[in-house]
C-alpha cells in the first residue's frame, strides 16, 4: 500500500466549474483538504455543495477545472479513488429486500478491508437488529446503517453530504460522536473528513477548517480557530447617543445609545475607539461558525 | 473534573482544555497521580475533534503538567517545574502585569486589587481543602 505523505492534500479542487444548462452550479471553485483534518463545506441550499461532491466521486464530470482525490483524477482512477473513501449522502437507499446483516455483507463484498469489531460495536450502539429488513428501517436507522457501512472499511477519507439533516437530535448527536470516536480514533493522521452541512453548530467542535460556498464560488476559507478569532461581536452601551467613527466595522446595528458591531479582524481598533467614549457596558464575544456563515451574506456585500 | 467548551470565548478550543485542566490541578479538581479522561471518550463527550484533545494533552505534557504512560493513559504529575525559580517568577510576572493593566483600565485601585488577589487565593485554598477532605 502506498502510504500518503501527510503533507500532500487528500482533496484538491482547482477552478472547478459545472453547469446544468445555463445555470452555473459550481463556478470556479478551488479548495484544498489536508490529511487528518475535518473539513467543513458550508453553503445554502443550491450553493453547489452536492454538485462539488458528485464531481469528487465521478458521479458528475466537471465542465472546466478539475478535482484530485489522493492525488488522483477520479475520472481516470475511479476504483483506486473509491476504494480509499466512503460516502454518506443525505438520502440513503438500500435494496429493500435485504436485511441489515445482508446489506452490510453486500457492502463489505466491495471492500478489501472490513472491520468486524467496529461493525458489531456500532450495531449494538445503534440498537439495530441485524435481521430487520432495510425497508422497515426509519430514516434515522437507515442513516446509521449507512454510517456503519462507511466506517467499517476504515477509509482514509469520509465524505458526508448533509448527513444529519432530517434526523432527530439524539440520532444526530450519536452520528457525530461515532465520526469522532469510531472513525477518527482509528489512525488519526490518516482519517480525513469532508462534511457538507448547514447544521453547522452541531459540527462546530469537529471542524478544523472550512469553506463557505456561495453561488458556486469560494466565499471564504479559514481555519476554525482563526475564524473565531477574526470575527467578533461587540455589544456596547453609552450613557447617551454619540457620533462614532466605526467605518472599519463589518456591520453596525444601532438602537439609540446601544450598538451591536461586527468586527472582521479589527476588533482591537474598534474597541480603542469605543473605550475612548467611556461606555457604560462593553462586551466582546467571538462569532460561532454558524454566525460567521450567517454573516457571510454581509461579507459578500462588503467584498462587492 | 468537568470540562466544557465555549466556542464564543475567542480562545482556541485546545487552549480552553489546557486552561481548564491546569485550573482543576491548581484547585484540587484533579490530584497528582489521578488519570485524565482518555482522548477518545473526552472528544466524544465534548463533541470536539479528536485531534483537538490530543493537541491539548500534548501541550500539557510539554508544560510538565501531565505525563503519558504508554498503554495506561495520561496522569497528573506532582508539581515539579523543570524551570529555575527566576524563570518561573518571570513567567508569573507577565501574568501579574496583565492583571495590573486590566485593573488600571477598569479603574480598580491598588488596595482593591491586592484584596481581590488575597480573596482568590483563599478561594483556591478552600476548593483544595474541600477536594482533599
Amino acid at each position: 500500500m502506498n502510504r500518503m505523505n501527510t503533507d500532500s492534500p487528500i482533496i484538491e479542487i482547482q477552478n472547478l466549474s459545472r453547469r446544468y444548462g445555463k445555470l452555473d452550479a459550481v463556478n470556479g471553485l478551488s479548495l484544498t483538504v489536508r490529511a487528518g483534518k475535518c473539513y467543513g463545506f458550508f453553503g445554502r441550499n443550491g450553493a453547489g455543495k452536492t454538485t462539488t461532491i458528485k464531481c469528487l466521486l465521478n458521479l458528475l464530470r466537471p465542465d472546466f477545472g478539475g478535482v484530485r482525490v489522493f492525488g488522483l483524477d477520479p475520472r481516470k482512477n475511479e476504483v483506486a479513488v473509491k476504494e480509499r473513501l466512503a460516502y454518506v449522502p443525505d438520502q440513503v437507499a438500500f435494496y429493500p429486500w435485504m436485511t441489515v446483516r445482508g446489506t452490510l455483507e453486500y457492502l463489505a463484498s466491495f471492500r478489501k478491508n472490513w472491520n468486524g469489531d467496529i461493525e458489531a460495536d456500532l450495531l449494538k450502539r445503534f440498537q439495530l437488529d441485524p435481521n430487520q429488513k432495510s425497508s422497515h428501517l426509519s430514516k434515522g436507522q437507515r442513516t446509521q446503517l449507512a454510517l456503519i457501512g462507511a466506517i467499517c472499511p476504515e477509509p482514509e477519507l469520509l465524505v458526508l453530504d448533509e448527513p444529519t439533516s432530517g434526523l432527530d437530535p439524539i440520532v444526530r448527536r450519536e452520528f457525530i460522536e461515532t465520526v469522532i470516536g469510531a472513525y477518527q480514533s482509528g489512525d488519526p493522521g490518516r482519517r480525513t473528513v469532508f462534511v457538507s452541512t448547514h447544521l453547522i453548530s452541531e459540527f462546530e467542535g469537529l471542524i478544523d477548517e472550512f469553506t463557505i460556498i456561495e453561488s458556486g464560488q469560494n466565499l471564504l476559507t479559514m481555519e476554525a480557530d482563526a475564524a473565531r478569532d477574526r470575527f467578533k461581536k461587540i455589544n456596547v452601551r453609552f450613557p447617551q447617543e454619540l457620533r462614532l467613527n466605526l467605518s472599519g466595522a463589518l456591520n453596525v446595528k444601532r438602537n439609540g445609545r446601544e450598538l451591536e458591531i461586527l468586527a472582521n479582524g479589527n476588533s482591537e481598533a474598534l474597541l480603542v475607539e469605543l473605550k475612548s467614549h467611556q461606555p457604560e457596558e462593553l462586551r466582546t464575544e467571538s462569532l460561532s461558525l454558524e454566525e460567521i456563515f450567517v454573516a457571510s451574506d454581509i461579507l459578500k456585500k462588503a467584498k462587492a | 473534573m468537568i470540562l466544557h467548551i465555549d466556542f464564543k470565548s475567542g480562545t482556541p478550543v485546545y487552549l480552553q482544555l489546557v486552561e481548564q485542566i491546569r485550573h482543576a490541578a491548581a484547585s484540587g479538581g484533579l490530584r497528582p497521580g489521578e488519570s485524565l479522561p482518555g482522548i477518545r471518550p473526552l472528544a466524544e463527550e465534548l463533541r470536539v475533534n479528536r485531534n483537538t484533545v490530543a493537541k491539548a494533552y500534548a501541550e500539557l505534557e510539554s508544560q510538565g503538567v501531565i505525563e503519558t504512560i504508554p498503554g495506561k493513559g495520561c496522569f497528573l504529575r506532582e508539581v515539579s517545574s523543570p524551570l529555575t525559580k527566576t524563570a518561573r517568577n518571570d513567567l508569573l510576572i507577565q501574568e501579574i502585569d496583565r492583571a495590573i493593566v486590566a485593573a488600571h483600565h477598569l479603574q480598580i485601585g491598588d488596595a482593591d486589587l491586592l484584596a481581590l488577589v488575597k480573596k482568590r487565593l483563599d478561594a483556591f485554598e478552600r476548593k483544595n481543602k474541600a477536594a482533599n477532605d
